[in-house]
């Protein structure tokens, strides 16, 4: 008999088997279940995160920082407006004007809604041009503000998280009174963000140097002119991103923090699951001494059922990693999560199943390791004879 | 006692699954211990933090805008004060740019010491007063770089003197320790009187104002006295507690307790079930001896307890090493959240949890053991 056939053969019996053993095999689905569910669910924490920093991403955005600072934290003086604005591959907005815009960022507090906890967010002071720098912005209620006035308006989650944002709303920043005139909606972002004249928030904190320049382009392929046009330009001390770097950078820190929480916490999971599934195999191989014998006997070789043992471990772990990665999506897909300051979606993806599954197969795999083994090692003679024993004295049960 | 060797017998019956339940009760404890105890541990920081203590800040930005420090008569005149005390920070590096170091620098006036969470020995406090560049400093610095009382410290800074040099240098004159967990570790306090002198730019504003008040309980209605005191000013202040600040930067840790409480309760659930199917296995497995030990004349109340016994003694010595494991590792963890410590009753919490598992799973398996008839258990032989 092939070797194929021998595999098959043993995998179809332990298989019908199942019925007399479901404690065991429920305890290894159960497991990796467990395991599996665990870890999706916080790699969706990290999964959401970028799919969220990085859905209002544009190929046709480029962020210019000071040279070795972060996003937010350059220091672009008044100066180099102009030749900001002089710089080639820049789009023209509707009035001809470049679509350039100046940020300048200041943190400012908020009270949740639910708690009355305090949170800081961002006001950003804007150019104008946000609303042709990014198509996909546009305002829900109200009215954009007017430069020069104390005027804000705030993205929508704002007024889903915090209080005092509604339109008409006074809010005391800097020893005065700002009103919230507009909200509006951001494409993905989850962020509350808060908008304002650029001009007119660094003249209210003094403020001389703005914390960052976005434009947008006219193509994406236009990125290598422009950043070869900034470096070539000795009054500007900028170096120019894409939009994609800048947020993937922002990004790092979190994304490092909750990659090796996921990591520690699904891979110590995932070892208790195979100490588990390895004492279940182990009850189950046991359990099967006399026909794993009586096969040896008639002549099936050790490595048929050794490999069919670490398939039937495999084959327990398949539904626990289907099982475990469709909880995940049931209770955590869509979750709004806030963990360190960013806000954001667990977003449980196929692409993270699959990962699940995989992660699972691996668990089937080192857990039926050494039960495979110990099952192709059972001494003929003393498993058939004790089992011959048994049979004579309690008529064929052989548990 | 006589059943020790019982139970001895009974846990080393199948040397090779005792080890497996061993190890995985371990693991799943060394998780439990890890995520329980940052749950815990952090909301222990936050409680420990002083709540009578308020921290006065611009309203407009709690990290990087300063106060003049002419609001201090302002903030001592609001009723409840106790003792209003400036507190302007910079910071420093030390030799190379990979030694940071805080710079805090205090009035040391009388009663000073009441608004700040640290403890100094009142001669060190005196030679401060008396050396305008003194400067008295954290004990862990001290024994990091080996600073002595004596020794002349030249630090690199931001921040310009009148003169230019953006170089200082203070001599030791004293060392500290702190309570609070907030604020980095590795701070010098000095005189600032000497630094607002000799600073370039910025003189007369501070970062803060600690204030002590006379009556703990009325802590929140002094804050809110001093905020409105100031509100409507160019000066309008924020008036938060230490502990309020810790809850506020720990807030972050604080989002994630949902998560923490859902991997525990799946981490305990899923080890409840292997371990229920492993002692039904096993005692299936002893079905004769049990019937034996009957026979002899133990009673079945006494083979319920031998059964559960076992269970429970693996459980909690697993459990155990779990937690060590756990406390071993845990020191990592603090690294994201300072002042971070294993709680005791972690530990007191995974022990209990170990027994209630044990007893859990031990149940089903020890009620059909006790509930055994000898006849129809030795007739299977």
């Amino acid at each position: 008999m092939s070797f194929t056939r021998q595999f098959l053969g043993i995998l179809l019996m332990n298989l019908s088997g199942v019925r007399q053993r479901v404690a065991p095999v429920l305890t290894i689905i159960i497991g990796v279940t467990c395991a599996v569910g665990v870890l999706v669910s916080m790699l969706a924490m990290g999964a959401g995160a970028r799919r969220q920093e990085m859905a209002d991403v544009r190929a046709d955005h480029a962020t210019l920082i000071t040279t070795g600072a972060r996003y937010m934290q350059s220091n672009i003086s008044r100066d180099e407006v102009a030749p900001i604005l002089g710089l080639p591959g820049i789009q023209k907005g509707t009035q001809d004007e470049p679509i350039v815009v100046f940020e300048s960022m200041v943190p400012i507090e908020g009270r949740r809604r639910v708690t009355g906890n305090r949170i800081y967010f961002p006001l950003i002071g804007i150019s104008s041009t946000v609303t042709q720098y990014q198509p996909q912005m546009h305002l829900t209620g109200g009215r954009m503000f007017r430069p020069g006035v104390h005027e804000l308006i705030a993205s929508s989650p704002c007024i889903r998280q915090f209080t005092g944002f509604e339109i008409g709303d006074r809010r005391l920043i800097h020893g005065s009174d700002w009103i919230v005139v507009g909200h509006f909606e951001q494409g993905q972002a989850q962020q509350c963000v808060v908008y304002a004249d650029v001009d007119n928030i660094m003249s209210t904190f003094s403020r001389n140097a703005y914390g960052a320049v976005s434009v947008r382009l006219q193509s994406p392929a236009d990125f290598a002119a422009f950043r070869d046009a900034v470096r070539a330009n000795p009054a500007l001390q900028l170096e120019a991103q894409r939009e994609g770097e800048v947020a993937e950078q922002g990004f790092k820190e979190l994304n490092a923090i909750l990659n090796f929480v996921s990591y520690f916490v699904g891979t110590i999971m995932a070892i208790g699951a195979t100490l588990g599934a390895v004492n279940s195999l182990y009850t189950i191989v046991d359990s099967r001494r006399s026909e794993l014998a009586t096969l040896r006997a008639i002549g099936f070789a050790s490595g048929a059922i050794v490999v069919s043992i670490l398939v039937e471990s495999i084959l327990w772990a398949l539904p626990g990693a289907l099982l475990g990665g469709a909880l995940a999506w049931v209770f955590f897909n869509g979750l709004s999560a806030s963990p360190f300051g960013f806000s954001f979606q667990l977003a449980v993806t196929p692409s993270l199943v699959v990962f699940g599954v995989a992660w699972a197969l691996v668990m089937g795999l080192i857990g039926g390791l050494l039960p495979a083994l110990r099952a192709a090692r059972v001494p003929v003679a003393t498993a058939l004879r004790a089992t011959y024993a048994m049979t004579l004295s309690e008529g064929g049960d052989s548990r | 006692m006589r059943f020790l060797p019982l139970i001895w017998s009974g846990i080393w019956r199948k040397p090779g699954r005792t080890n497996l339940i061993f190890l995985q009760v371990s693991v799943a404890f060394a998780l439990f211990g890890v995520l329980q105890g940052l749950k815990t541990g952090v909301e222990h920081v936050i409680g420990d933090a002083r709540a009578d203590l308020l921290l006065v800040h611009s309203s407009l930005n709690v990290l990087d805008d300063s106060l003049p420090l002419g609001l201090f008569e302002g903030i001592k005149s609001v009723p409840g004060v106790k003792v209003v005390a400036p507190v302007e920070l910079f910071r420093a590096i030390y030799q190379n740019p990979s030694q940071k170091l805080g710079i805090v620098a205090i009035r040391p006036d009388e009663g000073w010491l009441s608004a700040f969470t640290f403890t100094i020995a009142p001669d060190y406090v005196a030679a401060l007063r008396s050396t305008r560049t003194g400067t008295i400093i954290r004990e862990g610095l001290a024994k990091k770089y080996g600073w002595k009382v004596g020794d002349h410290i030249p630090l690199m800074t931001t921040t310009k003197q009148m003169n230019g040099s953006t170089d200082w240098a203070f001599d030791v004159v004293g060392t500290y320790t702190d309570s609070d967990v907030g604020g980095g570790t590795e701070t010098l306090l000095i005189n600032y009187a000497y630094f607002d002198e000799a600073r370039f730019a910025g003189k007369g504003t501070v970062q803060h104002f600690n204030v002590a008040v006379s009556d703990p309980k009325l802590a929140v209605n002094v804050a809110d006295a001093i905020d409105r005191r100031f509100a409507n000013s160019a000066n309008a202040t924020q008036t938060d507690s230490l502990r309020e600040l810790a809850q506020s930067q720990l807030q972050a840790i604080g989002d994630l307790n949902f998560l923490i409480r859902t991997i525990v309760s799946v981490v305990l659930v899923a080890l409840l079930f292997a371990t229920t199917t492993m002692m039904m296995q096993s005692i299936r497995e002893r079905t004769p001896e049990l019937a034996v030990l009957k026979t002899l004349g133990f009673t079945d109340r006494a083979v319920f307890l031998l059964v559960v016994v076992e269970a429970v003694a693996v459980f909690v010595a697993a459990a155990a090493c779990g937690l060590a494991l756990a406390l071993l590792v845990f020191p990592f963890a603090s690294k994201i959240v300072p002042g971070l410590s294993m709680p005791f009753i972690v530990v007191a919490l995974g022990l209990v949890c170990a027994v209630l598992v044990a007893a859990i799973s031990a149940l089903v398996p020890a009620v059909q053991a006790a509930k055994l008839n000898i006849a129809a258990a030795l007739a299977r032989r």
